[in-house]
């Protein structure tokens, strides 16, 4: 359990990382260490995204997964690590 | 009853009975019923044309019949009977029924779809998970009702909200221990440090460097970049990156060792050696996908002084201290002290640190097919041992012992004071380094502290085969040529290194640059006259085809650190210098020709 905290907290001070959401099934955020707002608004959008990307691949093999998601833009970047039970979506902005 | 169809005579072919008086008034039982064709008062018409043959006779019985029905008045042949049918008077009767509730009810199907219900067929997991929340969340509120008075007038709504946050809560906790949550952590870590590192990572593999298209362009990036492309590139290092984290920051690097099937992992033993007194070492497992923290680390007991890797089992991994001890961890669990196996226990281990492991295969002299690999150390107590694994614990047998060599140089006229004082000590003097011949494994070199270098084999535990002299002080390391045979590189705290070759007594070359001592020295694995070297203050590399005088490249020791260790990287033109910071730093050597500098140069 400390392992895991701590890799968190690691995470957290790499560069450029802007916050880190944990996401249960239901779309509930559980651990955030964006305000509010910026949260349930990057949860209810990214389980909608993906919902449609997990879909996506399975439809083309469904004995495929979706394992790692990453959305690059101009401004950063969210990777989400998708899982049965929960989302972790990191944000980060890797030209800092 | 006798039954008269006077008229019924059209169709039928039958044959008319005679019928007599008695069989007239014989009692002949008919029973009517109704068939699929005939229903019971089938009376069919006939219609016989004017024109038939039998229409006479016919006609002649319809006109009888008409006098008979004429006359029937009187006639008591002919009874009148009416007959009425009952019509049952109607009744209505109402029935309602509930209305029929129509539900549109639609859904997509996808193929994943199809295929998850007919591979889980207990898809009644996901019903009863839904059920339980809701009574989870009830019982929430049931307990937050009694117990919280004066809340109590909040309404169903907040208390929902915080049930669906103790869920929240429970769920967290869950998520966090799952195993799966943590090698997401890990693969989450990866990727952004990738992001953060990609230049320098991407450099190392020798791959070309991706510029960011959107990053802002610096001004004076411009002009520096047409300078360096019209200066004539000499080769120099470049510093990628270092590994280096909280833990390791202080002790000193004392040997780093490469996976032998995995080469993107790195161990790295750390430890004191300044002090005395015996503080606890520590080794460090470094993947490259991760230069900010080690993939495991290792606490050990005293300071290490020397790691190797096994290459039969890639996960094992020899680690030799200062006190002598020698432990074999294995790096696949993340558990620290599973699968650990000490010489602690051995009556023959060593006393003093153990300067040089080695695992080694061996082939089995009688079958000469199996090559079994066993380890090797060399220690401060003047023994090289080969090691094998018995009763939870390491064994060991001697293979040499470094006895101290007569000091037969001084004969003529100088004072021997050598010989009186080898009684007094003990007749061993510490090695510090070994190495193992690249083809023949049998036959190794072992450097001493008093500057020798024996060349010794396996079978032969009296004798050294044969003895070099040249060094004057401890000779810190000796290495064979990877690529060219009978050649090796010694290194000693003379400042010297010298270049020897198999069946010499002297050295063919020695090359000197700084009045240091040399650390430490490794062959490239790539070129043949290429090797490295790390004296306290800087790195040189050294190219002999170049130069036999001058180190090809010299990379300075950052202020206030020394230099101690040095490895190359397979594969790659890197090479890793560990320091006295606990930093173990990658250089790249630009001298080929596909790495373009002025990329580098953005982004330091």
């Amino acid at each position: 359990m400390a392992e895991v905290e701590e890799t968190l907290k690691r995470i957290q001070s790499q560069n450029g990382v802007q916050g880190i959401i944990i996401v249960n099934t239901e779309g509930i955020p559980i651990k955030t260490t964006l305000d509010n707002a910026s949260t349930v608004q990057y949860a209810g959008l990214i389980h909608q995204l993906v919902m449609k990307a997990r879909s996506t691949v399975r439809d083309i093999d469904p004995q495929n997964d979706l394992t790692f998601l990453r959305v690059r833009s101009k401004k950063n970047e969210i990777m989400i690590a998708p899982d049965k039970d929960y989302f972790l979506i990191v944000i980060q902005n890797p030209s800092d | 009853m006798p039954v008269n169809f006077p008229d019924v005579q059209g169709k039928r072919d039958t044959v008319k009975e005679q019928v007599t008086e008695d069989m007239l008034k014989e009692v002949i039982d008919l029973y009517i019923s109704e068939t699929d064709s005939i229903s019971l008062l089938d009376i069919p018409s006939t219609f016989v044309s004017v024109d038939a043959d039998d229409a006479e006779p016919i006609m002649e019985r319809n006109n009888q019949y008409a006098e008979a029905c004429r006359s029937r008045m009187d006639n008591d042949k002919y009874v009148d009977q009416s007959v009425q049918t009952l019509n049952g008077a109607t009744k209505n009767k109402q029935v309602q029924s509930d209305s029929i509730v129509m539900v549109d009810k639609a859904t997509t199907v996808t193929s994943w779809d199809v295929y998850d219900s007919l591979i889980s067929p207990d898809t009644g997991n996901n019903a009863s998970g839904w059920v339980l929340s809701p009574v989870m969340s009830l019982l929430a509120c049931i307990i937050l009702l009694c117990f919280s008075s004066a809340s109590a007038a909040s309404s169903l709504k907040e208390v929902e909200a915080l049930g669906n946050s103790l869920n929240a809560e429970s769920d967290l906790q869950l998520i966090m221990l799952s195993e799966k949550f943590q090698h997401c952590l890990l693969v989450m870590e990866r990727s952004i440090l990738g992001n953060i590192f990609q230049p320098q990572l991407a450099a190392y593999r020798q791959l070309p460097v991706i510029e960011d298209p959107e990053s802002p362009v610096k001004p004076g990036m411009g002009e520096q970049r047409e300078e360096d492309a019209e200066s004539p590139r000499s080769p120099a290092v470049v510093r990628l990156w270092a590994f280096s984290c909280e833990l390791s920051r202080g002790s000193s690097v004392s040997s780093m060792a490469w996976n032998k099937k995995n080469p993107d992992l790195l161990a790295v033993g750390y430890g004191e050696f300044g002090s005395s007194n015996q503080k606890p070492g520590l080794v460090c497992c470094w993947s490259l996908k991760n230069p900010t923290w080690p993939e495991r680390v290792i606490r050990c007991d005293s300071a290490v002084t020397s790691l190797d890797f096994s290459s039969n089992n890639p996960s094992q991994l020899a680690v030799g201290m200062q006190d002598g001890s020698i432990a074999i961890y294995n790096v696949k669990s993340r558990d620290n002290k599973a699968c650990f196996i000490s010489s602690s226990g051995c009556p023959n281990r060593h006393l003093d640190p153990v300067w040089q492991l080695r695992w080694t295969q061996q082939e089995l002299s009688l079958t000469g097919e199996e090559k079994v690999e066993s380890l090797f150390s060399v220690a401060a107590d003047g023994r090289i041992s080969k090691w094998f694994v018995s009763n939870n614990g390491l064994d060991c047998i001697d293979l040499m012992k470094l006895k101290k060599s007569h000091n037969t140089k001084k004969k003529a006229g100088g004072t021997t004071t050598g010989k009186k004082t080898e009684s007094v000590l003990s007749a061993l003097t510490p090695g510090l380094c070994f190495d193992f011949h690249p083809t023949d494994a049998s036959v190794y070199l072992v450097g001493t502290w008093e500057g020798l270098i024996h060349k010794c084999s396996c079978s032969n535990s009296q004798q050294f085969l044969e003895t070099f002299k040249k060094h004057f002080c401890p000779v810190n390391h000796v290495t064979w040529s990877p690529l060219s045979p009978d050649v090796f590189l010694s290194c000693s705290a003379d400042w010297t290194i010298q270049l020897w070759k198999q069946d010499h007594h002297k050295p063919v070359l020695g090359f000197t640059s700084t009045q240091r001592t040399v650390c430490d020295i490794k062959w490239s694995p790539k070129w043949a006259t290429v090797f490295g070297a790390v004296n306290e203050g800087q790195l040189e590399i050294w190219d002999l085809n170049s130069s036999i005088l001058d180190p090809v490249i010299v990379q300075p020791a950052a202020a206030g650190v020394k230099m101690n260790s040095l490895l190359f990287a397979p594969q790659t033109d890197c090479v890793l210098v560990g320091d006295s910071d606990g930093q173990v730093t990658v250089y790249q050597s630009i001298d080929s020709p596909n790495l373009l500098f002025s990329n580098l140069t953005n982004f330091f």
